[in-house]
């Protein structure tokens, strides 16, 4: 419980005014308020895949199922049970979570490469199934929905008014974040990243890890998901799709996975990104691939990452282990840090 | 394992730092737009990328012949000059939101057009309503948008997903009977398609000797085709679409079920059969705008031959119905500005609403009160297997014309379902 | 009952395809660990090649031949520039890179031949009905079914029976070992790479025919494919074509039955098959035939 650094209390404070200042300032750079909310939200959902990445060590490329999940629990709560704001957000969450309980002991079953290709498909499952059940959730044409008034206050957020309590959201899940990976809890999944078998043999229970492990970053991907359903007031079966979950894995990565700020740098990248190139360039999907590719050969630590990774060996210490590249699977050797 | 971990201070003081850098060194990237005073700045949110992008370039070309013939004609509201800004959604619905709020609050459009898909036509118009923006759907054919998710700033253009069904259920069961085997994606636009043609059966008397439901991502149909000889139906309905819609076709030849059993579906774009293979070219379909025909455009519609020459001139091709949509609906707003003297929804919507007019069409048509929906009429075509000796893109003989009030729901069926939040 | 006889043809057809494609996934991701999410892209690319032959005035037996070659050679340039840093890390970055790529992929195929697919069709020869006594079914894909037995049959004799072949199975099975007998392992990577390609690129033009080309052509076969890699699991060739032959199937009648439920079928079966073997039905830990 290091919070006691008075440096690391002003620089995240900074970061802090940064944020609340920015409705005022984002559209002097051309931006919508509600982009700035997305990069909250979608920083979130990267978080949630980082817990599982860089923290964890393995491969969650079907986790928009669980934002999707979000979304669309949000809106169905609202569409048909009328419920408030902040209900339809825990109900959105808690359909995740559960999305997550009745998949997750398929996945606990294998590692790596299986492991990925278990929750692409299973992801594709619940996008089959928002698309098919066309009557509950409207299909292809997804479903609007109005932003419900805040229970107890009787108002509807705006613009300006979501933005903040999106900003207070991600605060106390940031705050949420940090104190896991510092929990006892945190330093197993890092153990279990490091090498599972070798936790195992200190009679750890790495499935249990690993499923709870899951289970949380389902509950903060359904979060993210919810927040923005109501942010845009709509869900939509592409939510669900594994080119969402490659695109918040890919601001993770992109980011710094292993690192607490890495994937908030990387949705900002991403979102703000390819809101500036969608606009200039109709081919934009060209230099976004292209990103992927850059990322992945030159950057693999992330942007974050290789900045601390500088930093480190500056001061002449060793590479912060969560940062590495991640653990490799039985056909890959794990290289040691000079 | 308490080694070796940075302190947090340098954590956080970077994260702080690079965040701070790159937020506030956007502006230094950002190109700086130009925000041109008193002009009237027209959002267009289209498809831009995706399967979507050939009929979003047509509307936007029809939008701007629109534009500019205003423009020459001195702007509106006396001498203000329009100005088309665009916004790709990307066939997105999220983007779609996130477009609108941007064409509106950053870009200052007064006023919205577009959208082809469905979804986003829903979503912009939710976005619009939400900004009590006035958005005008040019290609989006859910039945909610004028139907359960109506709204009183949101207007349409292009014919509902029940007039569809309805014009050339009508028309098909009159041509060649009315046994029918319909093979129906399974999905809300096969749905909506469904829905209508059972209405239809029920109205004039229609059975159904078989109906498939094909699963997302079918591009096989040969378990329905072969069905399909055996029931021997007076028509086949055809409802998938895109590539779908060609696989089945190409697939109806193969089998040989072309010149055993007549073909036909609710709709088809031009855009769609140029790129048919020759074996695909088969069937009557619903066309919601043609430029060739008397029944389409009348005789001596001048405002129809200036714009078919004029956009033929210039791109080289002839205006599809998705072009009609962008150039009707970009002249309809420009009018209604005009008529109200105001961009407020409200007002604006009240302006428009019932208001006939003449265009690029043989006959008056008018947005109705009740659901927004512009109320003209659809044709049915059969496709051609090649363009007329003079005219390669010829490819639709136009064989039947059905009027709107017959092939919409009822006021009194829409009052029921559309309720719209008109601002006190 | 009569229409259930096509039906299984055209799921055994189905399921050839998926397994055609299962095994260049597989290859690739048994020896090097890479998971291949431009595979669809290639298949894709193949089918626009051979449209372009054809359009230039080729045949098509001749496009038919030539575009999945054109198509390896793209492959292992890819795998040469690309995809070799990768192989010491994990399968994660081979995901994203691939995913990268086969957004590249995708936007470069609408940009160069249009978002709206292109009219590939099979020669005159094919295109018509052949009665098999009780049924009629399309020459051409019958033509398909033969074609694709006979990669599957020399697939196995080129594993089995070849010293290249022998060379690839024993580096799945142990590849410092191979490396250390002198076998040059880059070369088998390449190899191994170029094969799963190659198999991808006749995929993709037997698929444009009967499926048409669009941009997004190989990425419909993708998914099924890689629930057959799992469902008959990895490291195995047989598993492949069981896999790719019961997901064909099952998805074919399901489809005749209860259309609705034959996406999630293959799905089911999936699930199902890993609660009974986790490791898919012949899946062993790196054996491969």
């Amino acid at each position: 419980m290091r919070m006691s650094n008075r440096a690391g209390l002003i620089a995240a404070l900074a970061l802090l005014i940064l944020l609340l200042f920015m409705p005022q300032i984002a559209p002097h750079i051309g931006l919508a308020v509600s982009v700035c909310t997305e990069v909250l939200l979608y920083a979130i959902a990267a978080m949630a895949v980082n817990l599982l990445i860089g923290y964890t060590g393995v491969l969650p490329f079907g986790n928009a199922a669980f934002f999707g999940l979000g979304a669309y629990g949000a809106g169905l709560t609202i569409q048909y049970f009328h419920v408030g704001f902040i209900a339809s957000i825990v109900l959105g969450t808690i359909a995740a979570l559960v999305g997550a309980v009745l998949i997750g002991p398929f996945l606990l079953r294998r590692r790596g490469i299986y492991f990925a290709l278990l929750m692409i498909a299973f992801g594709q499952v619940f996008y089959f199934i928002a698309y098919r059940f066309t009557d509950i959730t409207g299909g292809e044409d997804g479903m609007n929905f109005a932003r419900p008034a805040v229970e107890g206050l009787g108002l509807v957020l705006k613009d300006q008014q979501f933005y903040y309590a999106m900003l207070l959201v991600f605060a106390l899940v940031m705050i949420g974040f940090l104190f896991l990976v510092r929990s006892p809890f945190g330093r197993t999944l890092l153990a279990i990243k490091e090498n599972e078998t070798r936790a195992r043999y200190l009679g750890l229970n790495t499935d249990r890890f690993i499923f709870v492990a899951l289970l949380i970053s389902a509950i903060m991907e359904g979060l993210a998901g919810a927040c923005y359903g109501l942010s845009i007031m709509f869900a939509y079966p592409l939510m669900l799709d594994w080119h969402n979950s490659g695109n918040i894995v890919l601001m993770t990565i992109l980011g710094g996975s292993g690192t607490i700020f890495g994937p908030f740098i990387g949705a900002i990248i991403f979102v703000i990104g390819q809101e500036i190139l969608s606009t200039h360039w109709i081919w934009w999907q060209i230099p976004l691939g292209a990103l992927f590719v850059a990322c992945v050969l030159g950057f693999p630590k992330g942007i974050l990452g290789t900045i601390l990774d500088a930093v480190e060996r500056r001061r002449g210490g060793f590479a912060y282990e969560a940062r590495d590249t991640v653990h490799g699977t039985v056909y890959s050797e794990r290289e040691i840090q000079p | 394992m308490s080694e070796g971990k940075p302190d947090r201070k340098s954590f956080l003081t970077t994260a702080a730092i690079t965040s701070a850098g790159l937020v506030t060194g956007f502006p230094a990237i950002l190109p700086s737009r130009a925000f041109a005073a008193d002009t009237l700045r027209v959002g267009l949110n289209e498809e831009y990328t995706g399967v979507y992008a050939a009929y979003a370039q047509s509307e936007t070309r029809g939008a701007q012949m629109a534009m500019d013939a205003w423009n020459a004609r001195g702007g509106v509201m006396g001498g203000t000059k329009v100005e088309l800004v665009q916004a790709d959604n990307n066939n997105n619905p999220g983007t779609s939101v996130e477009k609108t709020r941007q064409l509106v609050l950053v870009q200052k459009c007064a006023v919205l057009m577009g959208t082809i898909n469905s979804a986003d036509s829903l979503a912009v118009s939710g976005a619009a309503n939400a900004l009590n923006t006035f958005f005008i759907d040019s290609g989006g054919h859910a039945d909610a948008v004028t139907g359960e998710k109506c709204a009183y700033s949101s207007f349409r253009t292009c014919h509902s997903t029940w007039m569809e069904t309805h014009a050339t259920g009508y028309s098909l069961a009159k041509k060649f009977g009315k046994k029918w085997y319909m093979i129906i994606p399974d999905y809300a636009f096969g749905h909506a398609l469904q829905a209508g043609y059972h209405d239809v059966a029920k109205k004039i008397g229609v059975e159904f000797v078989g109906e498939d439901l094909t699963p997302l991502g079918t591009t096989d149909f040969s378990p329905y085709l072969t069905k399909v000889l055996a029931a021997k139906p007076d028509l086949l309905l055809v409802l998938v679409q895109g590539d779908d819609f060609v696989n089945c076709l190409k697939q109806t030849t193969q089998y040989g079920i072309v010149g055993k059993v007549p073909i036909g579906g609710p709709q088809v774009e031009l855009e769609a059969v140029w790129a048919l293979p020759k074996e695909a070219r088969v069937g009557y379909w619903g066309v919601e705008w043609y430029y060739k025909g008397a029944s389409v455009l009348g005789s001596g519609n001048k405002l129809a031959d200036d714009f078919i020459a004029a956009y033929q001139k210039k791109y080289g091709q002839p205006p599809t119905a998705r072009s009609a949509f962008g150039y009707i609906t970009m002249d309809r707003l420009l009018w209604t500005v005009n008529e109200a003297k105001t961009t407020n929804a409200a007002k604006m919507a009240r302006a428009l609403e019932g208001a006939k007019f003449r265009s690029i069409w043989e006959g008056e048509g008018y947005y109705r009160d009740v659901d927004h929906q512009l109320m003209w009429p659809m044709w049915v075509g059969q496709i051609r297997a090649q363009g007329t000796a003079d005219d390669k893109y010829d490819i639709f003989d136009i064989v039947d014309r059905q009027e709107a009030e017959a092939i919409e729901q009822s006021v009194a069926e829409k009052k029921a379902v559309c309720h719209m939040n008109w601002p006190t | 009952m009569a229409h259930i006889a096509p039906e299984i043809f055209n799921g055994l057809i189905l399921g050839a395809f998926y397994a055609v494609v299962a095994i260049g996934l597989s290859l690739i991701m048994n020896l090097t660990g890479t998971i291949n999410m431009a595979h669809g892209s290639f298949m894709t690319l193949a089918g626009y090649l051979a449209f372009a032959l054809v359009s230039a005035g080729t045949s098509y037996w001749f496009a038919l031949a030539v575009a999945p070659i054109l198509t390896l050679v793209v492959g292992v340039l890819m795998e040469r520039t690309l995809i070799r840093p990768l192989y010491k890390r994990d399968p994660v970055y081979s995901l994203l890179l691939t995913f990268g790529l086969s957004l590249i992929a995708e936007e470069t195929y609408r940009l160069v031949w249009g978002d709206n697919g292109v009219p590939f069709s099979p020669p005159q020869s094919l295109q018509s009905a052949v009665s098999l006594g009780f049924i009629e079914f399309p020459a051409y894909r019958l033509f398909i079914a033969g074609v694709l037995l006979v990669i599957i049959v020399a697939l196995v004799i080129f594993l089995q029976r070849t010293r290249v072949g022998l060379r690839l199975r024993a580096a799945v099975q142990d590849n410092e070992m191979i490396a250390a007998l002198g076998t040059n392992t880059q070369l088998l990577y390449m190899m191994n790479f170029g094969l799963g390609i190659l198999l991808a690129g006749v995929a993709g033009v037997l698929a444009s025919g009967m499926l048409g080309l669009n941009p997004q052509t190989g990425n419909a076969l993708l998914m099924p494919a890689f629930v057959t890699v799992i469902v008959g699991g990895m490291g195995s060739l047989f598993g492949a074509v069981a896999g790719g032959m019961l997901i064909g199937l099952t998805i074919s009648v399901v489809t005749l039955y209860i259309p609705a439920a034959s996406e999630i079928a293959m799905y089911v079966l999936m699930a199902v098959i890993l609660l009974v073997r986790p490791r898919g039905l012949f899946g062993e830990e790196g054996i491969f035939g």
